[in-house]
């Protein structure tokens, strides 16, 4: 029995456990609502939360998946991580979630199948996968930064152009008639 | 040893039984959650109630000593003078139908920003004074008095609400949560609690007419740059009338299609196409602002920056007055301009397109057409000689701005002339557009830098579902007609859907349209190479 197949035997108990394990991480009276609609675009954030665990878990199981699928399947998931009201490290430990409920469900088979260092293998794409969300948390949270500088600047933009024009800012103002 | 914290403890920042009560779990003031309150000194010039220094992170608001008999007696005027509000506080059977609706529930899963429980914040307080179980049996069934923390949950959740009336489309009742907000605003304001953001526009509004509080002669100098500017991409000068008497019609647009980008694209648009109807118009510097922040203060206020539209018609001697691409200019105009200000000065007529004869009897109270409104009526008679092709870089989607959508019903207009001027569109999901819009998140005052943050989050359903076309379809525009959406929506889409950028509706107009004596186009009107540029021209209509 290949690993692999240690970790699809259980895909399904395992995603719904770790993604419950991510719903409770927001208000008790939230996570109900978050259980129920599968719709992508009333339910946003279950969709986003699903859509990234299906692929990490496919990935950590040893699936061929390149960096960018898994970023990409990650990437609304951490945006949306990133502006919610976490700390930096409840953002990103959802991911952590995972070992405790793959210790439970995938390793003890694997352990009796002496497929230990497979399971290990599979816990540090685990972490491999985190880094690169970690990338990710830290680019969206520069982007929010920059958003704020940029709107401050864009708000006066005109202003600043037309001082510019009658106050004799010190720039050249080549090709303008 | 010293042991670390797993990382089940680290999230463990609930326990899986609050062990309190909703209404007595309190929010946190921490920076980025809230928006700057408004200044002193810009309170004491609005002669607003109780203007005083308070810093929302401090425990003590700096309330006046009587505030809780303030609160309460500006409530029940309240009750008293909007029969609606007391219908909403009375009505509400608590079904959850507008529980999910809120984008800013959906973004920040704090369950205080479901709809339901927003207004609940209030009618807490309501069952108390006024309902008789609520006087007998209190707590029980969700009764509370007024106190300190009470106050300060008011003002957090009423500004974490854009009024954008989601959530009363799927009220089986129609409650309206818009109007609780504003109205729980209204009563902040009675002990001196405004945000900066919003006021100080008030202020200047008040002083000068626009926003930004630019004096006159500035407001035309800038307006006579983006003509300049016209005149460099098009060939041709459009005219720039300001506070000409006589003219059958004033155009009147949110200042910040004047001062920031990309709205300033739109306002080119607004002055090339004019100039291509050769329009009988005049600009006003005295009516330079179509938004209105106080609305987001108070019906008052509201009512007192509105008059100068009226007013300024009547001075110069307008017979309708044309409004620009706003929100929340059109909400105010469309639900209660009548009341504030009607009837409107005895010049004024009922509007009809001077190029196709089409009365506007929508328009026929409040006298004034919305622009979408006056270009799908030219474009369905023809009046237009339009290049869509012009626009072919262009993947665009039509972003439902809520005030006009939900607030007026202008759903079908603008995609009518969106899709004459450009050659790809694609929809967005049908569950978040059109009557059932996401907002851009910082609607109604919440428009402001320091809170960046919160807005990425109410806006993610908004920005999910720009990302879901752009993906699908490779969309790279969003258009809208809110002068607010167009300066929200850049870092929102920045963020959500890189590569998208933001622009109004008549700046797609005037890239397609094919104005008369103008010179080869090579440039849009944000100075970027048209498409097929390398290929032959149809026609040339070089020169004069």
């Amino acid at each position: 029995m290949q690993s692999t197949e240690f970790f699809f035997g259980v895909r399904d108990m395992v995603l719904e456990e770790w993604v419950n394990a991510i719903f409770n991480t927001y208000p008790f009276q939230t996570t109900g609502f978050l259980r129920t609609s599968k719709d992508p675009f009333a339910n946003p954030v279950a969709d986003m939360t699903r859509e990234a665990a299906s692929t990490v878990y496919e990935a950590v199981s040893g699936w061929d998946k390149k960096p960018s699928e898994v970023r990409q399947a990650i990437d609304r998931f951490i945006h949306l991580r990133a502006v919610q009201d976490f700390l930096p490290s409840q953002a990103m430990l959802v991911f952590y979630l995972l070992k405790p409920i793959l210790r439970k469900h995938v390793m003890p088979a694997m352990q009796k199948a002496g497929k230990l260092k497979d399971y290990l293998d599979a816990e540090s794409r685990l972490d491999t996968i985190v880094l690169l969300g970690f990338d990710m948390y830290t680019k969206s949270r520069e982007v929010v930064a920059q958003n704020r500088i940029n709107e401050i600047k864009n708000q006066h933009a005109q202003l600043v152009r037309w001082a510019q024009r009658v106050g004799g800012a010190p720039q050249l103002d080549e090709g303008q008639s | 040893m010293a042991k670390l914290p797993t990382p089940q403890e680290l999230v463990a920042n609930r326990p899986a039984f609050p062990a309190e009560a909703w209404l007595e779990t309190k929010p946190k003031f921490v920076p980025g959650s809230y928006c700057y309150p408004a200044k002193k000194e810009t309170m004491e010039a609005l002669h607003m109630p109780h203007p005083h220094e308070w810093d929302p992170a401090a425990d003590d608001w700096q309330l006046p000593e009587n505030w809780e008999k303030i609160l309460c007696d500006a409530f029940e005027d309240r009750l008293k003078k909007h029969r609606s509000l007391k219908l909403f506080m009375d009505i509400c059977v608590r079904c959850g139908a507008c529980a999910d609706k809120c984008q800013f529930f959906l973004g920040t899963n704090d369950p205080k920003n479901m709809p339901v429980l927003r207004a609940e914040l209030l009618r807490s307080l309501y069952r108390r004074d006024y309902s008789m179980l609520g006087k007998i049996l209190g707590k029980k069934i969700g009764a509370r008095s007024w106190d300190y923390q009470t106050v300060k949950e008011l003002f957090f959740y009423a500004y974490q609400c854009t009024e954008c009336r989601r959530c009363s489309l799927f009220c089986p009742y129609g409650i309206d949560t818009a109007e609780i907000t504003a109205i729980v605003r209204e009563l902040l304001h009675e002990v001196g609690l405004g945000l900066h953001w919003i006021m100080d526009p008030v202020k200047n509004c008040s002083y000068t007419g626009n926003h930004l509080g630019i004096k006159p002669h500035s407001y035309v100098e800038i307006v006579e740059m983006l003509a300049d500017d016209c005149e460099d991409i098009v060939g041709v000068r459009p005219k720039t009338p300001f506070n000409e008497r006589g003219h059958e019609i004033l155009f009147i647009c949110p200042s910040g299609d004047v001062f920031a980008d990309p709205g300033i694209y739109t306002f080119m648009g607004y002055l090339i196409l004019f100039n291509e109807l050769d329009l009988d118009y005049t600009l006003s510097t005295y009516a330079s602002e179509g938004g209105n922040f106080g609305s987001f203060v108070s019906f008052n206020m509201a009512k007192k920056l509105n008059a100068k539209m009226y007013e300024e018609a009547q001075r110069l001697g307008c017979k309708w007055i044309l409004g620009g691409e706003c929100g929340h200019m059109w909400r105010v105009i469309n639900q209660y301009m009548d009341t504030y200000n009607g009837p409107t000065p005895s010049n004024m007529t009922t509007p009809v397109s001077p190029y196709t004869g089409t009365v506007f009897k929508n328009a026929a109270s409040t006298k004034m057409v919305h622009i979408a409104e006056f270009e799908a009526d030219l474009i369905r008679h023809n009046k237009l000689k339009l290049d869509p092709s012009r626009n072919d870089d262009l993947i665009c989607t039509w972003h439902d701005s809520c005030n006009p959508a939900r607030g007026m019903g202008l759903l079908d207009e603008p995609r009518y002339v969106l899709k004459h001027v450009v050659n790809h569109f694609y929809e967005m999901p049908e569950n978040t557009i059109r009557e059932q819009t996401f907002c851009c998140g910082a609607g109604s005052g919440l428009n402001t830098e320091e809170i960046m943050e919160l807005r990425m989050r109410s806006g993610m359903p908004r920005g999910n579902a720009l990302r879901y076309v752009q993906q699908k379809y490779g969309v790279n525009r969003m258009a809208c007609c809110c002068a607010i959406d167009r300066a929200t929506l850049p870092p929102l889409a920045d963020y959500w859907a890189p590569g998208v950028t933001i622009s109004g509706l008549t700046e797609l107009v005037a890239n397609a349209l094919v104005c008369k004596g103008e010179h080869k186009r090579t440039v849009n009107l944000r100075q970027e190479d048209l498409p097929h540029l390398d290929e032959e021209e149809p026609e040339g209509n070089e020169g004069e």
